[in-house]
């Protein structure tokens, strides 16, 4: 008798010692994502050359001189729309994007994402931008499988 | 050497069992047991209450003896428990209840009313989550600008589960019993909140991944003797 209760007392223990059963493995917060075309044919995907973005009213930058065709850019939930500051290697120019964001729970270890409904974007006209023109792919971004928005350059 | 302590050790075994049985002949006649209702309560939860500020609980525990082997076997309290994750920070509170039986596997000698027992345990319980904080799960670069969010309360929350019980129980003085038991837990339905998730439930205690739980109980009873029939 008191080696049983001496044993289910261990086992006791042993539940008490477990921890966490899981790690976050689902899709948190999706990023917005942006491809880049050629401005004179809007069909052909056309790389953009030393490529640095930087959020603003974040110090430093996201991206650093990467060469690349598609970015994908995180927005700030709390707030309803980022700004981003896209240089090329001659060039910066400045896109706002806007949004409602909407938490949806995810689960115990990833605890709440956001979606992002309502995309608009706009881009600061400062006389010389290298980025000509946008289409916005979709209006909602809830995952990351395709291109939210297409920049012209 | 060893071999022959073995062959002494089996001889011996062979003398202590006939003996045994020897006297559980002369005896079978006059042994009675005690049946009754046993009320208790659960020992650890207040003492849990008392060094762990997330959580308040208290349970009682109750069964009644309806034949040699068997027990009709019920649990009932209430607990409020907060659970801190890496994103959300959340509480729960709320009843529970559990009915079912024991079956006592253990052969007592003589009129000794110990148990050690398997049962099955039907529960309920009817409980809040509030969530009170939670941080939305981004990009880290973003840390800095991510910020908490204060959460919001769901009521009329329930859930229904089953229960597959093992313990023992001791009696340590005439009529006082205490007992052990450790239990796994399947949940089989729940109303679950609105853009959130049943994460934890009284009774139940931690909602495992795959719906299921554990728990354990260390309680000290009250045998209330009604009658006694023969052994």
């Amino acid at each position: 008798m008191k080696k049983l209760f001496l044993l289910l007392f261990l086992i006791s223990v042993g539940f008490l010692s477990c921890e966490r059963d899981d790690i976050c493995i689902d899709d948190i917060t999706p990023h917005l994502i942006i491809r880049f075309y050629d401005a004179t044919d809007t069909t052909l995907v056309k790389s953009v050359t030393q490529l640095s973005v930087k959020i603003l009213d974040i110090e430093s930058n996201y991206i650093v001189n990467n060469t690349t065709d598609s970015i994908a850019l995180p927005l700030i939930p709390s707030a309803d729309f980022t700004k981003f500051v896209l240089t090329n290697d001659t060039n910066s120019d400045t896109i706002m994007v806007n949004y409602t964001s909407e938490a949806v729970f995810v689960g115990r270890s990833c605890g709440f994402k956001s979606i992002f409904n309502d995309i608009d974007l706009q881009e600061t006209d400062d006389g010389e931008n290298w980025i000509q023109s946008f289409n916005i792919i979709s209006q909602q971004i809830e995952n990351e499988t395709s291109a939210h928005v297409k920049i012209f350059h | 050497m060893l071999k022959y302590s073995i062959s002494i050790l089996i001889l011996f075994g062979c003398f202590v069992s006939f003996s045994q049985t020897d006297n559980s002949k002369q005896q079978d006649t006059l042994i009675k047991n005690k049946y009754g209702l046993r009320v208790g309560m659960d020992i650890f939860k207040p003492v849990n209450s008392f060094i762990n500020k997330d959580s308040k609980g208290f349970e009682l525990v109750g069964d009644y003896r309806v034949s040699k082997k068997f027990y009709v076997a019920t649990e009932l309290g209430f607990q409020e428990n907060t659970t801190e994750e890496d994103f959300i920070n959340f509480t729960t509170n709320g009843s529970f209840i559990k009915a079912g039986a024991d079956y006592n596997a253990y052969v007592n000698w003589l009129d000794m009313e110990n148990a050690i027992y398997v049962g099955f345990r039907y529960g309920f319980s009817t409980f809040s989550q509030t969530l009170n904080n939670y941080t939305i799960n981004n990009d880290p670069f973003l840390d800095d600008v991510t910020m908490a969010v204060n959460g919001q309360k769901f009521d009329a929350l329930n859930a229904h589960w089953a229960e597959f019980v093992l313990g023992i129980k001791a009696e340590i003085l005439n009529n006082l019993f205490l007992g052990f038991s450790i239990s796994g837990k399947k949940m089989i339905t729940t109303k679950e909140p609105d853009n959130f998730k049943n994460l934890y439930v009284p009774g139940f205690n931690r909602v495992f991944l795959n719906n299921s739980g554990f728990g354990f109980n260390y309680t000290l009873s009250y045998l209330i003797p009604f009658y006694k029939r023969d052994k």
